[in-house]
Order: C-alpha cells, then structure tokens, then sequence
C-alpha cells in the first residue's frame, strides 16, 4: 500500500495525543496527577491528536465533504474514528477547562477520558484492521500494537517503571507483527488463480499489461518497496522506537529533559514503523497484475 | 445509507464469457466514452494526449496465459475486469459518507458524488480493484452498470443494456437478472458452470464470469497442416533436397 505521509502522521501523531490523554485519565481517575500536569499535559494531548487529525484531512481528495464523515458510525470505523476522537477531544477541552476555574479534578472524568481515549485509538486501527484485502492488516495484531504503541509513547512523559511495562509489550507486539507479516500462511486462500476465477493452484501468468502506464490502483495498492530496505528500516525503527526509549528511561527514570529526548525518538521510531506498516502491506488486486 | 439491503427483488449483473472474449478492449473504449460524455459526467485523464498520461476506467481487460496440465500446452485467455456488484459489498459498508450504497431495487453498487470525500478506503476495501479515484474531481468512480442507459425511457428497448455489453462484437458479455433462475444469464451460470472471482473474501459477487473450456492437443492440428519439416523426402524432391544440403 502506498506510504502517505499525511496518513503516517495521521496515526502517529493523533496516536501519541491519545495515548497521552488516555494515561492522563487513568492518573487522575487514581488520584495521581497534580492539577497544574493535567493542564499541562492535556494541551499537549490535545495539540499533537489534532494536528494528527489535521494531517489526515490532507488525505481527502474532496475536503468539502469531510463533516460527512461522521454520518455512517453504524457500519463505517472510519466515521466512529471520526466521531468519537471529536467526542474525547471536546471532553478533554471541557476537562481543562473544568480543572483551571476550579483548581480541581473529578476522578470520573478520568476514567472516561481513559477509556473514550483507547476507543479512539482501537476505531484508528479497525479502520485498518477491517480490511479482508490487506492480509498482514486482517487481524488482531493490529489494533493491540496501535493501542500499545500510543500507551507507551503517552506514558513516557508521565509515569517511570509503569511506561518500561508499556514500552516492553508494545517492542514485543512489532515483533510479533513483523514476523506473522512476513509468514506466506497469511495469504493461504488467495492467488492469482482465485483472483480469476479458478483454483488456487493453477500456474497463470499475466503475459501483456491491460494498460500501458500506471493507474490509481497500481500507485495506492501495488507499493513496491526493495526488500533489503526493507530490513534496514525495522531496524531503526526498533532502535529509535524501542531500544533508545527503553533503555534511556531504564538510565535515567523520572527525569523530564531526557523523556523529552526519548518521546523525539520513540516518534520517529514510530514513524518508521508505520511507513513499513503502509509499504509492506499487500493488497489481493496485486494478484491481477503479478 | 452504508447498511447493505437485501436485495429480494432484483440482481442485476453481468456474465462475462472468458471462453468468447479476445481482448479486444473494446469494452473499455465504450464504457470511457459512454461515462465521459454529457453535461456532467467525467471520467478525467491527466497529460491525456503527453508524456506519461493517467486515466480513470471503469473496465480493464487483462491477459494472461496458463499452463493447460492435460496437454502441457500454454493457453491465453483475456480477462475484463470491472465492479462486481457484490452482495456483501465491502466496499460500502467502509464508506464514511454514506456516499458509497447499494440499491435495493436492484443490488446496483452506486457512488453518489456529492457527499464523496475522496478518502479512498473504499478502493482499498475492494478485493477486485473496481473503484478508481479520479484525480480531477476528487470523487470516487465505478462501474454504474449504466443505470442511465438501462431504465432510459428515451433510448430504443435494445439499448437498454449497458454499455460495455451493447458494444462487445463477440457477445461475451450478457446482462440480467441473476434473481431470476429463468432469466438468460441464470440459464447459462447453471449449464456451463459460473464462478465467483475471489470467492474467500465472502463478498458474493452478482457479476459471474464462465472459465474457458479446456482445448485439445494443438500440435495434432499443427502438423496436419503440413507446417513440420519434411525430413525424409524420396524421389525428385528427395533429390533436390540432398542436392541443396551439400552446397
């Protein structure tokens, strides 16, 4: 699939918004965050989910229609995405708002931004995750390694021992993710066979193109990507996103300028791995042109 | 509405016969010009007539060939491939809109452009790569199944078919009613066997496509029509022929 940037940091950064405000709310369900930090905290959530959100509106060819996308919540993760990171943002907002007149928190409200905050996270990824097309999107790995990435990444700034927790499930996840992407038993039922009509097994090969140039389909769903780059990039992906955090934060825990150092790195690290979440990806309309 | 109907009525499709088309793409060309023409329609092409041109098509025809186990010949076959019109739409029920839907009247798989956002989750949804964003208008398009030529009170009654099927010159193409176990296309899916494309998907497509039949040995054709060398030859044409090799 084809590695958008607007998409990428769509998910990336709305993701790292979330998973911060989601870990605010469990904090101050528990009573574990000062009045001022949850302002703090909170207009950082909130700047980094909506330039995300911003990043995607990039996305749509026919901008003018995007309020529509918050019409179709009963079939479409793409419109619950829509509605409910509007819905948490709005909370977040009355949130801060609640907490500066009042110098004081409501722990329920916590609890409601923690849990609406990971549905918005779980809607990003179902958007993904639905896809029968997409094979290495198709299951559950999917929404467990977005919702673990944005935990880790917003528990960085906020918690020590919990956020090394976080971080070690979320490094456990993109390998596993990895690894099943790269197994052949993912694509069992579908080939070129199948995608015409026949049996799985019968030996077809396209010998003529049915048009002379590239197409809509061939740049969004046949994102060829050099497979030696390929390895490369996981590679500092993992570092950046996994390793440098885990280690930095295992050297200096509670210590705000190096957490800073460490979410500038987790990001990028996440950022990588979602550019090879997009061009690894395969969709089954590569089967007509093999 | 993104909720997919039921569809009781009417199933409207196209059976598509593998065995009778030659790629002749002439499907492709009708259905570019029928989907481009009128006030506004636009099926938009970028550097149309320079370097490098891009366009939006409905239908695209593909070849390819395939090993034939019984003769272990290679056979080639053309492939169009356009919207299925599939019962489970995937396609529809992703749309975010509400601008993607399928017609219950008729199970016609439709886009209506005026609340398209030009996401593109739609065409990553389908299996078959059926919907192309046209890059000038910013709205999805797909195969409509002429539904301006096929309920169209001021065309003559037999071109109310679409478009692609009025214009194919092998007739592999048919239209219908696949609801209807009496209409023609039904009639011919069960005597010689229809498919589904990518039936593990479990999108049940309406549109049905008929395999090419299995050919016979073709060097038993070939050599007699005398095209293979001739290597004992007698008499004069012998004499010729040995003569001819020495020099």
């Amino acid at each position: 699939m084809h590695p958008a940037p607007s998409i990428i940091l769509f998910t990336v950064l709305s993701g790292f918004g979330f998973g911060l405000i989601s870990i605010i709310g469990l904090l101050q369900f528990f009573n574990q965050i000062s009045v001022v930090n949850i302002i703090i905290f909170s207009l950082i959530g909130l700047f980094f989910s909506t330039v995300g959100l911003i990043s995607s509106f990039f996305h749509l060819a026919n901008k003018k229609n995007a309020i529509k996308s918050m019409s179709q919540w009963q079939t479409s993760w793409l419109s619950r995405e829509a509605i409910s990171s509007i819905f948490c943002l709005s909370i977040v907002v009355g949130n801060i708002g609640w907490v500066f007149v009042q110098n004081l928190y409501i722990n329920e409200v916590g609890i409601v931004l923690f849990l609406l905050s990971l549905f918005t996270i779980f809607t990003t990824s179902m958007i993904y995750a639905q896809l029968k097309t997409v094979p290495s999107w198709n299951n559950i790995l999917t929404p467990a390694l977005f919702i673990f990435a944005a935990l880790a990444g917003g528990s960085i700034l906020l918690m020590d021992y919990a956020s090394l927790v976080l971080l070690l499930i979320f490094g456990v996840l993109q390998v596993l993710f990895w690894y099943i992407a790269d197994q052949s038993f993912i694509y069992k039922e579908t080939s070129v066979g199948t995608a015409l009509g026949f049996s799985k097994n019968e030996d077809i090969r396209a010998f003529d193109v049915a048009h002379t140039n590239r197409n809509y389909l061939l740049n969004e769903m046949v994102y060829k990507v050099a497979r030696k780059h390929a390895i490369k990039i996981r590679y500092i992906s993992f570092f950046a996103a996994f390793v440098f955090p885990m280690s930095l934060t295992l050297i200096f825990p509670g210590n705000f300028s190096v957490s800073v150092l460490i979410i500038a790195s987790h990001l990028v690290g996440i950022y990588f791995s979602r550019w090879l979440f997009f061009a690894e990806a395969k969709h089954s309309v590569g089967f007509y042109y093999n | 509405m993104t909720k997919l109907p039921k569809c009781e009525d009417k199933k409207l499709g196209l059976l598509i016969d593998l065995d009778t088309c030659v790629g002749c793409h002439g499907c492709v060309v009708s259905c570019k010009e029928w989907n481009s023409s009128g006030d506004e329609k636009q099926l938009s092409d970028i550097n149309s007539h320079q370097k490098d041109p891009v366009g939006t098509f409905l239908n695209r025809v593909h070849s390819y060939e395939r090993e034939n186990s019984s003769t272990n010949e290679t056979e080639t076959f053309y492939f169009p491939r356009s919207c299925l019109h599939c019962e489970d739409a995937p396609c529809v029920t992703v749309c975010p809109t509400g601008a993607s839907f399928k017609r219950e009247e008729d199970g016609i798989v439709l886009v209506n452009e005026d609340d398209c956002m030009g996401c593109g989750l739609c065409a990553w949804a389908c299996p078959y790569g059926a919907r192309e964003l046209d890059l000038v208008s910013g709205v999805m398009k797909k195969c409509t199944l002429c539904v301006d030529r096929i309920y169209n009170e001021e065309i003559p009654p037999e071109d109310r078919v679409p478009v692609c099927v009025k214009s194919c010159p092998t007739g592999a193409r048919a239209f219908g009613d696949f609801n209807d176990p009496n209409s023609d296309v039904s009639k011919k899916v069960k005597e010689r066997g229809g498919v589904d494309l990518m039936p593990e998907m479990q999108t049940k497509p309406v549109n049905k496509y008929l395999l090419p039949r299995i050919k016979s040995k073709s060097s038993s054709v070939s050599s007699g029509l005398g095209v293979e060398e001739e290597t004992n030859a007698t008499g004069l044409l012998g004499w010729v022929d040995r003569a001819l090799s020495k020099l």
